[in-house]
């Protein structure tokens, strides 16, 4: 469990504090309009920067007192589509930071359903592609920690920094179930920058929303995202629909 | 999930660590029989009974210990060195096109010695070489220890792209001061600078050799350990951060490494031009960008090639010598070049 308190950064880009707590089986998503500071804020979380005032504690202890390989088998980041510049074959990409066994490797992309692509190189993969890559690499490198299982073990925890970016609505929907999936089924915590407010509402638990470097709405997302909140925050001016499975709501732009 | 796993995968990792050994081995195996070759060729023939036999009180044992021994070592441990740190170079910034010189390592070096020549009048005094040596290496130490300072507080601080930057600026402007020194310089001196920028193993003596023996091969282990963190690097900084690299300890040991090393190289031999860059490069093409395998494979390539290079070098012209940064630069380029076209046409 990952736990804030008043935790926040003086320093630019500054971050006002945030007392919160993320645990093993929800899905939390980190939006706002650009600027906001959202990836400040999971580098926060992800103790690439350490927090100037306040804490972030992971497990009960301080993330600055973890070194960054012991932090490593506990939380991975997956971070915007950065592709490496060398011709890296996917399976050798898969394993790298989780040194897994050929049965672990196996499993991962055979559940990645990356199987048919591990011999080929990361470079050509369309951006589908290559993020399913990038979060089997992720998942691997947190499977690392089980002993005996290919998967991770729950109380993982897994940062995205924009996943969907540049994934058409198809990639989008399967990579969001895969995530939920991780959260929900196998226990990880999954923390999320979600540019599109859309996903967000229909597939994250809790929503964060920033606004220059300031936390200013969080909970679930209907309560979250409503129009005035979005109107005030985004300048945007939209209807939203209620879906009847009652989980989220679609925001649809007015003309 | 775990109920998916296919419990037999082709590629894994006994496989590879077989590859592995494979190549290396192929690798030492080539090294020695090039060894071999260029210790008894050169103007001077020797037979193999003299390895270990004769003493260097005759002609053939001082040609032997005095001269083509230290050369043999200098070209072993230099063509590792430049190789070696070529390929973390291109690791660290991710870039395929950087080379060890690349954050200003030769031009701090060449300053140094246009100094020594130009305005200590080095060349022609007693301690001429040794004198060129020891400048080219504090050169090299004195601008890659700028570049960390005024890297760290330029804009960004820290960050590659800073280091990077600081390291353009000041190469640029150590190759200026340099080119102004050169202006000034006599016939003399203007000969022995160039004949210094074109890099030869002609001036490899014990002592340098003996520095080199000392300061190469903890550099090479360095490098070797670094090996890990630069395949973890290739993910981003941010994603490497996540798999627990320290980025910035990865960062530091590679340029202290990448500085001592070459910076001791160029000191000795001047500078050996497309070495760094095109042995990494090869490599990679052939045996994919893992540094595992491609950092120790191209210590093996840069010794093999520069003992190749250095022996063509002294024997092509016998008993002239050409000089082997000549060479190299020739070489490498011609083969980039094809290499170009070919990838192109395919």
């Amino acid at each position: 469990m990952l736990r804030l308190k008043e935790a926040g950064l003086t320093s630019t880009p500054a971050l006002r504090p945030i007392s919160d707590r993320i645990v093993p089986g929800e899905m939390l998503a980190i939006v706002g309009p650009n600027g906001a500071g959202k990836s400040t804020l999971l580098a926060m979380l992800a103790g690439l920067r350490q927090a100037e005032r306040g804490r972030v504690e992971l497990d009960g202890r301080v993330l600055d007192e973890w070194s960054p390989s012991e932090l490593a088998t506990r939380r991975a980041i997956v971070a915007q589509q950065e592709l490496p510049s060398f011709a890296w074959k996917v399976r050798d990409l898969v394993a790298l930071g989780g040194e897994p066994s050929p049965r672990r490797l196996a499993g991962t992309l055979e559940a990645m359903q990356l199987t048919s692509l591990a011999s080929r190189v990361v470079t050509r993969l369309s951006g589908g592609e290559a993020q399913r890559v990038m979060i089997a690499r992720a998942l691997c490198q947190l499977a690392a920690s089980s002993e005996d299982s290919e998967w991770p073990r729950s109380g993982g925890m897994l940062l995205l920094d924009e996943p969907t970016s540049a994934l058409d609505i198809g990639h989008q929907q399967r990579l969001m179930r895969l995530l939920l999936r991780c959260a929900h089924q196998d226990g990880l915590a999954i923390v999320c920058v979600l540019h599109d407010l859309n996903l967000a509402a229909r597939y994250a638990d809790r929503v964060w929303l920033l606004q220059a470097g300031e936390r200013v709405a969080h909970g679930r997302a209907e309560e979250v995202l409503t129009t005035e909140t979005i109107t005030r925050i985004f300048g945007a001016e939209l209807t939203t629909l209620s879906f009847s499975d009652g989980r989220g709501q679609a925001l649809l732009l007015e003309r | 999930m775990s109920e998916s796993a296919i419990v037999t995968d082709p590629g894994g990792p006994p496989d590879a660590a077989r590859h592995r050994h494979r190549v290396l081995c192929s690798f030492v195996l080539l090294l020695l029989a090039a060894l071999g070759v260029a210790a008894f060729s050169g103007s001077v023939g020797l037979s193999p009974s003299l390895l270990l036999g004769e003493l260097p009180s005759t002609m053939d044992g001082y040609v032997w210990w005095q001269l083509r021994l230290p050369r043999l070592l200098a070209a072993v441990l230099i063509g590792a060195i430049l190789a070696a740190s070529g390929t973390a170079m291109q690791g660290l910034f991710r870039n395929p096109l950087a080379d060890p010189t690349l954050l200003g390592i030769a031009s701090g070096a060449g300053l140094a010695v246009s100094a020594w020549i130009v305005l200590l009048g080095g060349a022609g005094s007693a301690w001429g070489l040794y004198g060129q040596f020891v400048a080219g290496f504090l050169g090299a130490l004195g601008i890659t220890v700028l570049v960390f300072a005024l890297g760290r507080r330029a804009q960004g601080g820290g960050t590659l792209t800073a280091l990077l930057l600081t390291g353009l600026v000041l190469n640029t402007l150590a190759s200026a001061a340099g080119g102004l020194l050169a202006f000034i310089a006599n016939d003399e001196q203007l000969r022995q600078l160039s004949l210094w920028g074109m890099g030869t193993l002609a001036h490899s003596l014990w002592p340098g050799v003996v520095a080199a023996l000392l300061v190469i091969p903890p550099t090479l282990i360095l490098l070797l350990r670094s090996s890990h963190g630069l395949d973890l690097l290739q993910l981003g900084e941010f994603t490497a951060f996540g798999a627990g690299l320290d980025t910035a300890r990865l960062r530091r040991g590679v340029i202290v490494a990448t500085a001592l090393g070459v910076g001791l190289s160029v000191a000795l031999a001047g500078i050996i031009g497309f070495l760094g860059l095109l042995v990494p490069h090869t490599l990679r093409l052939w045996l994919g960008p893992g540094h595992r395998l491609l950092m120790p494979a191209s210590m093996l390539g840069g010794a093999l090639l520069l003992v190749v290079t250095d022996t063509l070098a002294r024997t092509l012209a016998s008993p002239a010598e050409l000089p082997v940064g000549l060479l190299t630069s020739l070489v490498g380029g011609t083969y980039f070049l094809w290499l170009l076209l070919r990838r192109q046409i395919h």
